[in-house]
């Protein structure tokens, strides 16, 4: 095994250095100050940055895309919220079938759900629009964020909430007192997950994007077609830090092993 | 808390977002049928076409391959996370990183790295490996390793969430049983962990037949796939209807893929369990 076990820690080291080579090689060829996607850089230089900071083109998209993601983020975990509630303390028909459709996205290929609401979209003319874009933002997010929901859920005891109502607790003290403190690891890892989605997403978004709305990503993409400019080595790597950031804000609020979680319900 | 016959309030947002994916669907097929060659003229001219039955191989292809490779990466990934004791935290945020970094930021770096003048051929061309750069671009080299960098951690996690409930013990006593390392893994962690395998192959097998900007963005015009073909036909050729139909076959291929998948690990868990049980 001794022989063995080294050669599956040399594949697997191999296999971390494949993950992050792209990631590393954005970022330090975004600071090369030739216009040439070179990479190792040849001269330093933060011009790119400066265009990225400076020009209109690109900060419209990264507020769109934050806006966007925090409005997806909190309504899609309010409203999956609600409907987790209803499902794990209700017996009613077509339960089973609800818990379905919501987890349905799962099971379709993207360029199929992009087609699919490009066709819903069009009907109100919602194509190319910000409220278009957020509304598929929503649908793709709500799995991610009714599974922790519900999985805390069906683990919460009942009898808690009864106790500080018998104690004499009215229901909206019992609601913030009690409920929400016993959901907020759930609550705070569906916040997390449905912005970094939202944020990420490009797959179904480059079939509703129009002249006058677009995101970050999708932004990235278009450029990326028309012209290899480094400036989008600096839009990536700023990404890619505030990535970064977040994992960090994830692994101090809720802890890593909940990746392995919200996969085991699938 | 929440009263009697007030459950369908709650369940109103959620049921009216997922209506718009419904309706989504009901137009699909409805474009679908709209042409000028009869009701079903969309389906039988894409099934007419010979450049269209490569299309639908080369995706079978690439998506196959691409979950291949995933196993590859994300087994042995997930075995050493699941076994590590002290660098758990730090392998998982190695493996979590680049997963939640935009696919389009990654492409990208693939983009820098496998081009013809980029860091992989400068690299090879300077050590005197290659007189001329290696064509890496544009084919699908390049797609399928954007898409397993893509993908593979989705095949990690679902592997490793079957690791950590298998525990160690299993190992020690089949080797102590006299069971070689080959004929442990043979028979017992890969039996125990497979739904979680196969669930990962299913993922990655769905999600790299669908991607689009992966595949556009690496595989050029002429590797294309179905996804990367419905993207041309809604925005190059306008042709709704004909990407409708397309789509449709998309979720065609895919289903025959995942039905299979999805059988063969309810019946190995539910294996398992009673396996579980007997003990």
């Amino acid at each position: 095994m001794k022989m063995g076990g080294l050669l599956i820690r040399v594949w697997v080291a191999a296999c971390l250095i494949f993950l992050a080579a792209p990631i590393v090689v954005v970022i330090f060829s975004s600071f090369s100050a030739s216009g040439y996607l070179r990479f190792p850089p040849q001269e330093l230089s933060l011009r790119w940055y400066a265009e990225f900071l400076s020009s209109e083109a690109w900060l419209k998209p990264l507020a769109v895309s934050f806006v966007l993601a925090l409005c997806v983020a909190v309504i899609t975990t309010a409203v999956s919220g609600l409907a987790a509630v209803a499902i794990s303390r209700r017996r009613f028909l077509g339960r089973g079938a609800f818990g379905f459709v919501v987890m349905a996205p799962l099971l379709f290929p993207h360029a199929a759900i992009g087609v699919a609401l490009l066709g819903a979209l069009a009907i109100p003319g919602w194509v190319g629009t910000l409220q278009g874009i957020f509304l598929a933002h929503a649908i793709l997010c709500l799995p991610f964020a009714y599974r922790p929901l519900i999985n805390a859920l069906r683990g919460f005891d009942p009898s808690m909430e009864e106790a500080a109502m018998s104690l004499g607790a009215s229901p909206s003290f019992v609601v913030r007192h009690v409920t929400l403190p016993i959901l907020k690891p759930a609550i705070v890892t569906s916040l997390i997950f449905t912005f970094i989605i939202s944020f990420d997403e490009v797959t179904v978004t480059v079939f509703l994007i129009g002249p006058k709305a677009g995101t970050l990503p999708t932004q990235i993409f278009t450029t990326i077609q028309e012209s290899a400019s480094p400036v989008i080595a600096a839009v990536s790597s700023f990404l890619v830090m505030l990535t970064v950031g977040v994992v960090f804000l994830l692994d101090r609020l809720v802890g890593l092993q909940f990746f392995s979680e919200l996969e085991r319900s699938r | 808390m929440l009263k009697p016959r007030r459950h369908w309030l709650y369940l109103a947002p959620a049921a009216l977002i997922m209506a718009v994916f419904g309706v989504g669907l009901v137009q699909v097929v409805l474009y679908s049928f709209r042409s000028d060659g009869g009701l079903f003229g969309n389906f039988a001219d894409i099934l007419a076409r010979p450049d269209y039955v490569d299309l639908f191989v080369r995706t079978i292809r690439i998506a196959a391959l691409t979950t291949g490779f995933c196993i590859l990466i994300g087994y042995p990934v997930a075995y050493v996370i699941a076994r590590a004791q002290r660098a758990r935290n730090l392998l998982l945020i190695l493996v979590m990183l680049p997963w939640m970094v935009s696919i389009v930021v990654r492409t990208y770096g693939w983009i820098v790295i496998l081009g013809n003048r980029g860091t992989l051929n400068t690299l090879l061309m300077s050590t005197g490996l290659t007189s001329s750069p290696i064509r890496m671009l544009f084919n699908e080299i390049g797609v399928v390793i954007g898409l397993v960098h893509v993908f593979s951690p989705f095949m990690v996690i679902s592997i490793l969430s079957t690791f950590l409930m298998v525990d160690e013990v299993f190992e020690e006593a089949s080797m102590s049983l006299g069971a070689g390392p080959l004929e442990t893994f043979w028979r017992v962690i890969l039996p125990l962990t497979a739904p979680g395998l196969i669930a990962g192959c299913a993922i990655v097998f769905l999600l790299s037949s669908g991607a689009v900007v992966t595949p556009h963005l690496l595989g050029g015009p002429r590797t294309t796939m179905v996804a990367t073909q419905i993207y041309q036909d809604v925005f190059q050729s306008f042709n709704f209807p004909k990407a409708s139909a397309m789509a449709l076959f998309l979720l065609l291929l895919v289903m025959v893929v995942l039905w299979p998948l999805g059988r063969l690990e309810r019946h190995l868990g539910r294996h398992l369990r009673q396996a579980d049980a007997q003990q």
